[in-house]
């Protein structure tokens, strides 16, 4: 999607965190598929039956499988414009808080929890760490993962 | 005496170590370091008292800084209250001649840091910007530099006539001590530290292979 | 570009299927490569529903001002977690904490590393440091992990 928007600027960040820290903006639910199960683990070479395994009976998604599942807005939709395209990704936090079995519904809500800015070899970059916390269909918080999504000014 | 001038905590953004694991991994490890200087970035932590941990690992721990400025990032020791009130640590883009000014006046001693770096680093600045007057100091050995960048530190320096000090730049326990200064005096607190890098007696030295044989990396 | 089949027979000397008594604050973790194939990057790429050229096609990839087509950041994540169960397979891993910092590009030698910064007895948990190296010794990932033990 283009965005004719003109791009924010290091002054404007200022009231940008003020207004976005905090806020819940999407929410969507994810089903836990074996098949992607077993292959997500498989492809980063792990041979643990837990995770590799459907017949196991701890079989359960990788530590950071959840990692993946975003909502269909990165964003707000009316989230300024900070510098261009997706940007790349700064890093994952994966805090495991219980398993999560093949079949399972999860209910992940996202909020912007942090803007920062900060200098590095590349040049000026904004920081924005969104935040995906995931309930499964009993109620139960299985996992939270911090996301840092770097775009350049 | 030995201090590795330049690591992070868990206070900084893309910190990852906890102080007291600092102290652990360097007394299991039997690193030859008497001491680290915390340098978080954008910001200088009031708060923290490692005291209690200074006396029951004893190693030296003192807290600075690490700001960004329009010719890249700069430590400063002696941070004290006039000092974080004369600026703005948390910006990026501060002009480095009012940091030297304003380091020197409340009594702090400003060098940057990395700077054979790529756009965070002094040098770089200097081919497009020219020279800044009140720079005496800097640190060319960085445990983050990539091939080339310490070299560049070191060969630059030279020809300006800038004192050299090393540091880790750690933000994982494991890699403190890559970097690290070797001071003629005994230093015990901040004031020590001041004096010492006001009289110049000083070298920078590399531990990498005591520290860890692993290679060094490339913080951003 | 294996990672090496563990030898959880011999933990002292393989570093492999260590338990909590046996582990202490500085230990290093078994140095592994992982397998950064075309082949295995689709292979994650499709689980995760991820299909971006950068990641699959260094043509792509240099267009975009990329130096070829980058290993996926969650990817790294997930070479660390298997480091970690291949080394502890009897913990669970309660938190893993990467900072992606550097470009790492698939069909080459990563090289991925792990330290023991802490212990705690009374909570049978262990903290590591881990890291992903590139080919010219550039540091990629930086991390650390909290593993628990039953």
């Amino acid at each position: 999607m283009n965005d004719d928007r003109p791009a924010a600027t290091q002054a404007d960040l200022p009231a940008i965190r003020e207004r976005w820290v905090g806020v819940e903006f999407d929410v969507a639910t994810f089903e836990m598929e074996p098949g992607r199960m077993v292959a997500w683990a498989t492809a980063c070479g792990d041979t643990d039956p837990r995770f590799i395994d459907p017949t196991h009976p701890d079989f359960q998604a990788y530590p950071n499988f959840t990692s993946h599942c975003t909502t269909h807005r990165v964003l707000p939709d009316e989230f300024p414009k900070i510098g261009p395209g997706f940007g790349i990704d700064g890093g994952k936090t994966v805090d495991c808080l219980g398993p999560i079995r093949a079949g399972d519904v999860l209910t992940g809500a996202a909020t912007i929890a942090d803007i920062y800015d900060k200098t590095g070899r590349s040049g000026t970059m904004v920081f924005i760490v969104q935040r995906m916390t995931y309930h499964n269909q009993r109620g139960e918080h299985v996992s939270t993962v911090d996301w840092k999504m770097i775009r350049q000014l | 005496m030995i201090l590795d001038l330049h690591t992070h905590s868990v206070k900084s953004d893309d910190g990852r170590a906890k102080v007291e694991n600092y102290c652990k991994w360097i007394q299991k490890k039997q690193l030859p370091l008497d001491g680290f200087v915390l340098t978080e970035h954008r910001q200088f932590d009031a708060d923290s008292d490692y005291r209690e941990l200074e006396d029951r690992y004893g190693l030296v721990i003192l807290k600075a800084s690490e700001v960004e400025t329009e010719y890249g990032h700069v430590l400063i020791y002696g941070v004290n209250d006039d000092l974080v009130n004369s600026f703005d640590f948390a910006d990026v883009t501060n002009p480095l001649p009012m940091v030297l000014e304003a380091a020197d006046r409340c009594g702090a001693f400003a060098a940057p840091c990395h700077p054979g770096r790529k756009n965070v680093g002094l040098f770089a600045h200097y081919l497009t910007k020219g020279a800044v007057d009140g720079v005496h100091t800097v640190e060319v050995l960085n445990g983050g530099s990539i091939p080339g960048e310490d070299e560049l530190s070191v060969t630059r320096a030279a020809e300006f006539g800038y004192r050299g000090f090393g540091g880790s730049d750690s933000h994982i326990v494991s890699r403190i001590g890559y970097c690290a200064t070797e001071f003629d005096d005994d230093i015990e607190d901040v004031d020590g530290l001041l004096n010492a890098l006001r009289g110049g007696s000083f070298r920078p030295i590399s531990l990498r292979g005591l520290a860890d044989d692993r290679e060094n990396g490339d913080q951003p | 570009m294996t990672s090496p089949e563990p030898t959880s027979s011999d933990p002292a000397s393989s570093g492999y299927g260590v338990t909590f008594d046996q582990i202490e604050l500085g230990d290093e973790l078994p140095v592994e490569h992982p397998d950064v194939s075309l082949e295995r990057v689709k292979l994650w790429c499709d689980a995760a529903d991820q299909h971006f050229p950068r990641f699959l096609d260094h043509e792509a990839a240099r267009a975009e001002g990329l130096p070829g087509a980058l290993v996926p950041g969650i990817m790294n994540q997930g070479f660390l977690l298997a480091l970690l169960h291949r080394w502890a397979p009897s913990a669970t891993v309660r938190k893993i904490d990467t900072v992606f910092r550097g470009q790492m590009v698939i069909e080459t030698e990563l090289t991925i590393t792990g330290a023991v910064t802490d212990t705690d007895e009374d909570e049978r948990t262990v903290e590591v440091d881990l890291t992903v190296v590139g080919p010219d010794g550039r540091t990629g990932v930086i991390g650390t992990a909290i593993l628990a033990f039953e």
